[in-house]
């Protein structure tokens, strides 16, 4: 084995960490365009889908500039022209799963009564369990549930699991992905922020 | 010739005989397409660090190696994970995390370790490609069983006809949960161990 001094150590790891961080740097930097192309690709495509139309991500950004327009300054609330040619709201949702953070948007009709679509997209939650938030059976399942119970309370959209709770009406509520409870508590929690959203 | 690197497909394979990158064997094979992503990424960097550390091995002063080790694999690990987010955005979203941890997959470093340093570039590439795809292989092969029996799917293609679930026929929950994957690994182990010995 040979003897290397501790010069030659220090001197040959800095030159390493210097050359990886640099050529790092520069594949970063230069895909950076196309990062963020697909991020607001992504984002169009999430509100277009949340207001029911199926549309490919490359065509997302120029088909949302027709059929939206920004609300508010702070970019979290949308008009769209609904797939079934009505308007609705688009309204940004943040919240926690079970790994990470959760997001989507829900369409609420013009008077604020009705959830007209919803999608969601997560960070990290767990494939095949809490990852089927994005899926297309369980973003169905919102479509027209009312965000007020009969006496006109908000009570938003439940995310219970089947069986649970018979004192939330069937139109106020929608079934949990099971084995997936926490990202479900999530996905429940963050609608809930829809009745601030409305006040606003 | 071939043969010496055609062992960890089968006799050494690094899951089922060294019991390496059991961790994320278990993570990621919930579902089929994340699953060959994955091994597909981890092949590719077990595989260029193999080479790198190979070609500068008589340069690497014996008391640093791990740090220059890591520097190389996490090098290649966000060089994939860039990559993944501006060509492969949908998949680099399904894998989230588990592409960072990549760096922590114990075969890349063993491989580096027992190999890579004591062998010329070519041998060890293919050393490295050869243990990223016998871990590939029984990643595959558990997702097979875990998404089609888990969720009745493959390739997020339903293949458990409609009439089967109308009879009584239910996905099996367990399946889509992390210790089924150990159980499976483990029967898969078995199976193989019975093999082997009969060939004695």
């Amino acid at each position: 084995m040979k003897k290397f001094t501790n010069t030659y150590i220090f001197l040959y790891i800095t030159a390493l960490v210097v050359i990886i961080a640099v050529v790092l740097t520069l594949v970063s930097t230069g895909l950076k365009p196309r990062r963020d192309r697909n991020k607001q690709a992504e984002k169009c495509q999430q509100i277009l889908r949340a207001a029911g139309h199926d549309i490919d991500r490359s065509k997302a950004v120029e088909a949302f500039s027709h059929l939206a327009e920004p609300l508010t300054d702070d970019n979290k609330q949308y008009r769209v022209i609904c797939s079934d040619g009505t308007s609705g709201i688009a309204v940004r949702l943040d919240g926690k799963g079970l790994w990470g953070p959760i997001w989507g948007y829900a369409v609420i009709s013009e008077d604020g009564q009705t959830l007209k679509g919803v999608s969601f997209d997560h960070k990290s939650e767990t494939p095949g369990l809490g990852a089927k938030i994005t899926e297309e059976a369980f973003l169905k399942s919102f479509e027209g549930k009312k965000l007020y119970d009969k006496d006109g309370n908000f009570v938003s959209v439940r995310v219970l699991k089947p069986g649970t709770s018979a004192e939330i009406a069937e139109e106020n509520r929608v079934d949990a992905i099971s084995g997936a409870t926490l990202t479900s508590k999530g996905v429940d929690e963050m609608l809930k922020n829809l009745g601030s959203a409305k006040a606003q | 010739m071939m043969k010496k690197y055609l062992g960890p497909l089968s006799k050494d394979n690094p899951i089922l005989v060294q019991t390496l990158g059991v961790c994320s064997a278990l993570a990621v094979t919930a579902q089929l397409r994340p699953a060959v992503v994955m091994a597909l990424s981890v092949t590719v960097v077990c595989a260029c660090s193999n080479f790198i550390i190979s070609l500068i091995r008589n340069t690497i002063p014996s008391r640093i190696r791990i740090i220059v080790q890591l520097l190389v694999v996490s090098f290649f690990v966000i060089l994939v994970d860039l990559l993944l987010q501006s060509y492969l955005y949908d998949v680099s979203k399904m894998l989230s995390v588990f592409v960072g941890l990549i760096i922590t997959n114990c075969i890349i470093m063993g491989r580096l370790e027992a190999f890579a340093l004591s062998h010329k570039p070519l041998p060890s590439f293919m050393d490295g490609l050869m243990n990223g795809l016998g871990y590939g292989l029984v990643l595959v092969v558990v997702a097979f069983f875990r998404e089609l029996l888990g969720s009745g799917t493959l390739w997020n293609h339903q293949v458990v006809p409609d009439s089967w679930y109308a009879a009584g026929y239910l996905n099996n929950g367990l399946m889509i949960l992390p210790p089924m994957a150990l159980i499976l690994i483990g029967v898969i182990v078995w199976g193989k161990n019975r093999v082997t010995e009969k060939r004695g």
